[in-house]
């Protein structure tokens, strides 16, 4: 394996998003030194501005079917890679104009706040397109970084602290898990790229890529990795929250599909139990602590671990079919998720207060807020006519042509159990009348999310067959993992009896 | 509109809900009349469907198939054939008069007729579709416009759960009991009815999921599927797979129904909600249960229905009789109602079960009838409840004097209830009786006691809301006057009365659904000749000797009652 820097301008081309958001990152820093008087808003605009044109780029790359890798495969760009930076970016667009009104309440370096955002999603791009375990390891630690000191943002509030210490203290252990998980697969089988590993069932590499998974897991939020989750979305500045919990789990799942469905293709019938294990709890312990919760960003945390409890049923399908459904799935959980967290935002903005009980007659005092809420909720849950209904089913599908019985009907019961967390809030914006009618004003940015979201939802919901088109595109890569059962529709019989 | 008419009664509704959100709900009238004119366009459109179905040529008609999704095999296919006809029918009808019956409501009235709109045509959806997963997605979409009419604008039950005797000793559903947990809050009663329709309903899901699969046509198109059922005979788990998808398809949907023992969400439900929702609930929710029994449990595994139905004669028994006595006892005017409701929606199991030309067309056409009767009880009980805010019916009475159009009105629709002739219950009950009998003697035996039950408590409900003495609290309340009070229950005993008297285009329309389907299910073919006036029953091959020649008597009753004792058995 020789390794050569000597890049053509072909090569470039590859790495355009990235080399245009990291001058732009650039372009803030400096923006944010020498005009320090510049209003914050507009840096947030300045950010957004970057973002839309890298995924203008994106968008450009995936028509066009730019596609490659780069220093010796470390580096790939497939339409898969390209999905998870759309995915990505979209969310850090999002997450930055839900931030503008927030940084407010930061005291210092609401500037860096804006530089270190789109400094995580560099990393995570570079994430989904890693194609080998030191690429991996790289990237995630980069992405990280950025996270450690936005969750801890909020330096006045001991919560804040709190959820900043546990988040580095859990997210170094885990990245030490992961290099040594690294350095035993290495060891046992002298290569770092996934597509270039023959793997044999020694112990070395069975530690090393559990302790990967570990590593994965954590970012992911999976159940016995889990335990960071409430504290650290509690305790952090709610922007950061919503984008801890979609673009990191969109990038880690990026990584998880190329170790399982490339590396460890062979080895599917050993994985498979151990991915349904790891679903069935999360969407178990999940769905029933949840119902305990009394704060919205908590609601919404355990609620994200049992949406990755789904996703991993997916996983487990282990087929091309699983894996559309999973990419199926995030694009409707970002669209309900950021849009519940844009609420989430704009009411804390409004009455200061992140308990659930404090939205009561959330109908009352903003309509529009509360539909809304109710559109997000309903689609986490999985009510149809709305995205998050059609991501379930098509996991559900994938998993019952792999025969996954079990895992299905474990998933069915907690729909029924995720049904009453979020009725429950329901009830609260709906049935309950408020304590306090004034009306809730909404700013501008935050609007323009809440509007993305729900025609993200609904539109997903509604329509699905252009996305669904989309995402299997971008998992072509995967076809050889397609189900056995042919595709064949028979021409429909006549009518009547 | 011809053969798009499907389209519009579908969209017309949800096409409203949308122009709703742009209307303020400063304008009242403008939202009323918004949501009453998509009512409107949907009525006409299925009093169209209804009479150009073509009854000559049966199966499905007004086919409308859009590709949805490739990958997962899903067609938005919708299609009406005999059976789902007068269902819309009745939906839509009853979506019309409850926009009127609710016309008082000020609290938030654009978005009741917004959720109101979405429940309506949900359950039109329903109703009109062809294909398991838009039958899925239209049934649960009409869970979450339950939870919000009920907990939004529905009421308190408070003390009249305390269903005691003239003794003192307290009655009460027992599986309410159990369940309730002491709670009467009209937030309990939605979350219980979302929680226990979910639960159910995710059973149906995985049921339809590995009908999905195992077919293995990647469709999910019933017309598709009915004809590989045999490829689900395959033996799992010490019985056979289309039996354990027959009982979660049976029991998912039966919840809905409600049948005993899974109803206790119902009556919690009804006594919660408004006027016009109680209506849409009791006329039309409940028929998806049967409906989507018949559309996937009947259509799609026609042999193991054959097998698996005495599990539903069995549980219609309590149905009809556990409903009856807890109706009878109950304080409550909606309790009363929905506890007939569910009484009632027995009948319709034991017409079903019995699998037989006569019963299915009765069971058929008694969810239409019932549809009818329930929602005009429903509608006056709201009205009597807007009154004197009290259900209570120890605390009610003499009412008549002060609403002497509702207290007529009450009495057709007893009447209807009760299955008088001369209304549409009537022949639907009469059809499920004649229909059963060979079969099942006993559950006919106990359905007739079901209907004295009916009469009692019934009787018992109208003389102590509108005869005896008045008190003087409810001196301020007044009759329904105008035009708008009135059209709703107008409407409903129009066509209760109407089909009572004219059945025949009912009647042949909800035949030419059930005879192909019972033709496939019990294997007993009907052959009808030319003329339609005569109708001859051919057994079976082997029976084909005893001659089945059968000229029909003048009377409609008459002609089908030979029928019954020879399609069965």
């Amino acid at each position: 394996m020789t390794f050569s820097l000597a890049l053509s301008v072909a090569d470039l081309l590859l790495l355009l998003p990235e080399i245009f958001l990291t001058c732009w990152l650039c372009l803030i820093v400096i923006v944010d030194f020498a005009f320090p008087r510049m209003s914050k808003d507009q840096l947030a605009f300045l950010s957004v501005g970057g973002l839309v044109a890298t995924f203008a780029c994106l968008v450009w790359f995936d028509v066009s079917h730019i596609s490659g890798t780069l220093f010796a495969n470390m580096f790939v760009l497939d339409r898969m890679a390209l999905f998870f930076k759309m995915f990505i970016v979209a969310t850090t667009a999002l997450v930055i104009l839900v931030s503008v009104q927030y940084v407010d309440r930061f005291r210092f370096f609401r500037g860096e706040y804006y530089v270190l955002v789109v400094m995580s999603a560099l990393g995570m791009m570079f994430m989904s397109s890693a194609n080998d375990l030191l690429s991996l390891f790289v990237s995630l630690e980069f992405s990280t970084l950025g996270f450690y000191v936005l969750v801890g943002y909020l330096r006045e509030d001991l919560a804040s602290n709190e959820a900043g210490l546990k988040f580095f203290i859990l997210g170094v252990f885990a990245a030490g898990l992961l290099a040594y998980g690294i350095s035993l697969v290495y060891g046992e089988t002298g290569k770092l790229v996934f597509s270039d590993m023959h793997l044999t069932a020694t112990s070395g590499t069975i530690i090393g890529f559990l302790l990967i998974f570990t590593a994965l897991g954590f970012k992911i939020g999976a159940v016995p990795f889990h335990s960071w989750i409430p504290d650290t979305y509690h305790g952090a500045p709610t922007p950061v929250t919503a984008f801890l919990s979609l673009a990191p789990k969109g990038a880690a799942l990026a990584i998880l599909l190329r170790i399982f469905f490339v590396a460890l293709a062979t080895f599917k019938p050993v994985w498979v139990v151990l991915l349904v294990a790891v679903a069935i709890l999360s969407m178990t312990y999940a769905n029933i602590v949840a119902i305990a919760q009394r704060n919205i960003k908590r609601l919404l945390a355990y609620s994200g671990i049992a949406q990755i409890g789904n996703v991993l049923i997916g996983l487990a399908a282990g087929t091309k079919m699983g894996s559309d459904a999973i990419l199926f799935y995030l694009l409707a959980y970002l669209f309900a998720n950021i849009g519940a967290f844009a609420v989430v935002i704009a009411i804390s903005q409004a009455i200061g207060s992140e308990e659930i009980d404090d939205y009561s007659g959330l109908n009352r005092r903003s309509p529009f807020l509360a539909f809304a809420m109710l559109l997000f909720l309903l689609s986490l849950a999985g009510v149809p006519p709305l995205a998050g209904f059609i991501g379930k089913l098509y996991i559900f599908v994938a998993a019952i042509k792999e025969g996954l019985y079990t895992l299905i009907t474990v998933a069915l019961i907690n729909i029924v159990i995720s049904m009453y967390y979020y009725l429950v809030v329901v009830k609260k914006m709906y049935i309950n009348e408020p304590t306090d009618p004034s009306p809730v004003f909404i700013s501008g940015p935050m609007k323009a999310v809440i509007y993305v979201g729900l025609a993200g939802t609904l539109v997903i919901g509604i329509y699905p067959q252009p996305f669904i088109d989309w995402i299997i595109g971008a998992t072509l890569m995967f076809s050889n993992f397609a189900a056995q059962s042919t595709i064949v529709i028979p021409p429909t019989p006549p009518f009547g009896g | 509109m011809g053969e798009y008419a499907l389209l519009y009664i579908l969209f017309a509704p949800f096409v409203g809900a949308l122009a709703l959100i742009l209307v303020s709900n400063r304008q009242p009238l403008l939202v009323r009349g918004i949501a009453a004119g998509s009512a409107f366009v949907s009525l006409i459109a299925s009093i169209y469907i209804f009479y150009a179905y073509d009854v000559d040529k049966g199966g499905f008609q007004f086919v409308q198939k859009f590709e949805w999704s490739r990958e997962l095999g899903i067609a938005l296919h919708l299609g009406v054939d005999g059976i789902a006809t007068p269902l819309v029918l009745a939906s839509s009808i009853l979506l019309f008069t409850g926009i009127f019956v609710s016309w008082h409501i000020k609290d938030r009235t654009k978005e009741f007729y917004i959720w109101l709109l979405i429940l309506a045509a949900a359950t039109i959806g329903v109703f009109m579709s062809l294909d398991l997963f838009f039958l899925y997605f239209f049934y649960e979409m009409s869970v979450i416009p339950m939870y919000l009419l009920l907990g939004m604008w529905g009421s308190h039950t408070k003390q009249y759960l305390e269903m005691t005797d003239p003794d003192g000793l307290k009655l009460r559903d027992s599986v309410g009991f159990i369940l309730n947990f002491g709670s009467n809050s009209k937030e309990y009663a939605a979350m219980k009815l979302v929680l226990f329709l979910s639960a159910f309903a995710v059973a149906a899901l995985m049921g339809i999921l590995l009908i999905y699969k195992y077919i293995g046509l990647n469709t999910f198109d019933i017309l598709v599927l009915r004809e590989h059922a045999k490829l689900l005979n395959i033996p799992v788990l010490g019985t056979t797979l289309d039996k354990i998808i027959w009982v979660l398809i049976f029991f998912g949907f039966a919840s809905i129904a409600p049948l005993w023992p899974l109803h206790s969400w119902s009556p919690v439900g009804h006594a919660a909600a408004p006027a016009a929702t109680s209506m849409l609930h009791a006329g039309v929710l409940m028929k998806l249960g049967h409906f989507s029994i018949i559309r996937v449990a009947f259509e799609i595994l026609p042999d193991t229905t054959r097998e698996m139905m005495p599990i539903a004669a069995v549980l219609c028994i309590f149905s009809i009789m556990y409903g009856g006595f807890v109706a009878f006892y109950a304080k409550d005017t909606k309790y009363v109602i929905g506890y007939s409701s569910s009484s009632h929606m027995g009948y319709v199991f034991l017409g079903m079960a019995a699998l037989n030309y006569i019963s299915l067309t009765g069971a058929v056409i008694y969810m239409f009838a019932h549809a009818m009767a329930t929602g005009m009880l429903f509608a006056m009980a709201g009205w009597v409840y807007d009154q004197t805010h009290t259900r209570d019916l120890p605390s009610l009475g003499g009412l008549s004097n002060k609403m002497p159009f509702i207290s007529g009105c009450f009495i057709v629709g007893c009447m209807a209830s009760i299955g008088m002739p001369g209304t549409v219950n009537f022949i639907a009950e009469i059809m499920i009786i004649v229909g059963s009998w060979n079969k099942y003697p006993f559950q006919v035996i106990v359905a007739v006691l079901g209907i004295v039950l009916t009469l009692a408590y019934l009787f018992k409900m109208m003389r102590s809301v509108f005869y005896g003495p008045m008190s003087q609290k409810y001196s301020h309340a007044h009759d329904a006057v105008g035009v708008v009070d009135r059209l709703p229950l107008l409407i409903m005993i129009a066509v209760t009365v109407g089909f009572g008297l004219f059945p025949m285009h009912l009647y042949d329309v909800v035949r030419s659904g059930v005879d192909p389907l019972i033709a496939r299910i019990t294997q007993v073919v009907p052959v009808a000749s030319g003329d339609r006036d005569t109708l001859n029953v051919k057994r079976d091959a082997t029976d084909h000797s005893s001659g089945t020649e059968q000229t029909a008597a003048s009377s409609h009753l008459a002609r089908v009652t030979p029928q019954a004792s020879r399609g069965l058995e």
